[in-house]
């Protein structure tokens, strides 16, 4: 019993360390986007509301690519963006980014708007979308 | 009068929406708020400890109402470009109990990626953090110097304000203007303490770069102030014109309008885990008036270690003069001429803050604070002073939690 729950656990660990630490993220932008790349600093203005050029589409709320993402782009956690925001939500400057629950949904948002920018799984990246950024 | 019913109007409007969220459900309205749930104590009964315009402070028993507020926003998405939002905030303020004012009601407009326009009520942007400091959340420090902000009575102006923003390479410039006339009660903590209704048309301009981890700020803003019912100073002022001094009364008095003006600079960054925050304001009368002119400035650095942020400011108002001086005459009625004299001299204060900000769970921050209080002239800014005055130093040891959702 002892075994199976400990075998458990170790394949729910490394279940979780896996997408964590070998998938690669990638920025995509709508096909009729005319960016053809970006710095990670550029990517980051727009999902920290510091530029309206763009519109940030988000990852789900705690999901591990959305915080690995801003780890990479702007080095900050989730409660750091979270603070960031209730500055620019709470005094009107903007409102935060559309969430949707998983790279396919965010793959179809941002191919159907040519102003949006979002990030997924490079596995889930196909010719509807177009890929400006590789995050490592 | 029309500004009143213009932010009744969105209010109305957004109210209308949510309620309707259920049916709606189109993704256009979103409701979001935010809060501090607190507790603050300090060593002394002799005076108490409030934020800026608190009719209550604490003393040497636990109290909640120091730092305890709740926000409630609603925005509603019209089209592409227009949006409507209204804010409500409930805290102690100017009253003995909790009151809830309607703090942002405005219609946005995009005009374009780079500018904005704003038409209702909006908090003026007087310091650097005038517009959020009741967002305990989006703050490090538990509460605003109030060596800086105890500096501006004005909160927000029903009116418009733009907001341009523009990248220029790695600079991000933004500047905001308004212009509206603000409207609002203040505490006087003379004697008993009483409330005071002010109207006062404001404008302001706030200028802001942003360097990756680093952002400086300047901002000017000019306030028209009117105040009829201070009565403690009414009383002076009256008794001022009977014994002959009119044209000193008329000095002191906010009665017929007077120009106060507030110039500030301040940076924050969070660069490499440290994060700071820093300002200096003044605040200058235009016309003659018993407001003595201020300078005020705090500090703070903070390190960050993973989700726990020990933090440490310094704070100080001082005096820097007066627009008015007493006739010499004035001399002769040695009572009268002290009182003024007193009136026209600043209180004076500095406040050493040590706390720490641990991002506990998701959306949650535990905050603990100690400020070491050390009044000047005037027993600087506590309220419920003896009539001796207080120049000794004050402890005050807080403990909230804030919350966004």
């Amino acid at each position: 019993m002892k075994k199976i729950a400990s075998a458990l656990l170790l394949s729910a660990i490394a279940a979780a360390a896996v997408p964590a630490s070998a998938a690669e993220i990638v920025v995509i932008v709508s096909k009729q986007n005319p960016a053809t790349r970006m710095f990670s600093e550029q990517a980051s203005q727009f999902f920290l509301g510091k530029s309206n050029l763009f519109t940030p589409v988000d990852q789900a709320d705690g999901s591990a690519i959305r915080n690995e993402f801003y780890h990479k782009v702007a080095d900050k956690d989730a409660a750091q963006v979270k603070a960031l925001w209730s500055k620019l939500v709470f005094t009107g400057k903007a409102t935060p980014p559309k969430e949707y629950p998983n790279s396919a949904e965010v793959k179809k948002a941002v191919a159907a708007d040519p102003k949006a920018i979002g990030y997924i799984d490079k596995s889930a990246v196909d010719d509807t979308v177009k890929v400006i950024l590789t995050l490592p | 009068m029309k500004k009143h019913l213009l932010a009744a109007a969105v209010l109305a409007a957004t109210a209308a929406l949510s309620a309707q969220a259920g049916v709606l459900d189109d993704g256009n309205l979103s409701i979001s708020g935010f809060g501090t749930v607190g507790v603050a104590q300090s060593n002394t009964d002799d005076v108490k400890f409030a934020r800026y315009n608190q009719a209550d402070g604490v003393g040497n028993s636990a109290r909640i109402g120091l730092d305890t507020n709740l926000g409630l926003q609603a925005t509603y998405k019209i089209n592409d470009w227009l949006s409507g939002t209204a804010q409500v905030l409930t805290r102690k303020a100017t009253e003995h109990s909790f009151t809830t004012d309607l703090t942002w009601a405005f219609l946005k407009a995009r005009i374009n990626d780079e500018v904005s326009v704003r038409v209702g009520r909006v908090v003026v942007p007087t310091f650097l953090i005038s517009d959020y400091q009741n967002v305990g959340y989006a703050n490090t420090m538990m509460r605003p110097p109030i060596e800086m902000y105890g500096q501006a009575p004005i909160e927000n102006s029903d009116g418009a304000d733009i907001n341009y923003q523009h990248a220029f390479g790695d600079l991000n410039f933004t500047a905001q203007a308004f212009a509206g006339v603000s409207r609002g009660k203040l505490f006087v903590s003379t004697g008993a303490g009483s409330t005071a209704t002010y109207r006062a048309p404001a404008r302001g301009i706030s200028l802001a770069g942003e360097y990756g981890p680093f952002l400086l700020r300047v901002a000017h803003a000019r306030a028209d102030m009117e105040i009829n019912d201070i009565q403690p100073i009414n009383a002076l002022t009256n008794t001022l014109t009977s014994v002959g001094f009119g044209q000193l009364a008329s000095d002191i008095t906010f009665s017929t309008g007077k120009k106060i003006a507030f110039t500030s600079i301040g940076g924050t960054m969070d660069w490499n885990n440290v994060v700071g925050q820093a300002e200096y304001a003044q605040r200058r009368a235009k016309d003659k008036v018993y407001l003595p002119d201020t300078n005020a400035w705090y500090a703070m650095l903070g390190y960050r270690f993973g989700k726990v942020l020990p933090y440490y400011a310094h704070a100080s108002a001082k005096g820097a003069g007066s627009s008015i001086t007493a006739p010499a005459a004035l001399a002769k009625i040695p009572a009268l001429n002290a009182g003024v004299a007193n009136l026209l001299t600043s209180a004076e204060q500095t406040t050493d803050i040590v706390g720490v900000r641990w991002d506990f769970a998701k959306q949650l921050a535990l905050k603990v604070q100690v400020d070491r209080v050390k009044p000047g002239a005037k027993s600087g800014l506590l309220i419920n002073v003896p009539a001796a005055g207080y120049t000794k130093d004050v402890t005050v040891v807080a403990a909230v939690v804030d919350f966004v959702f």
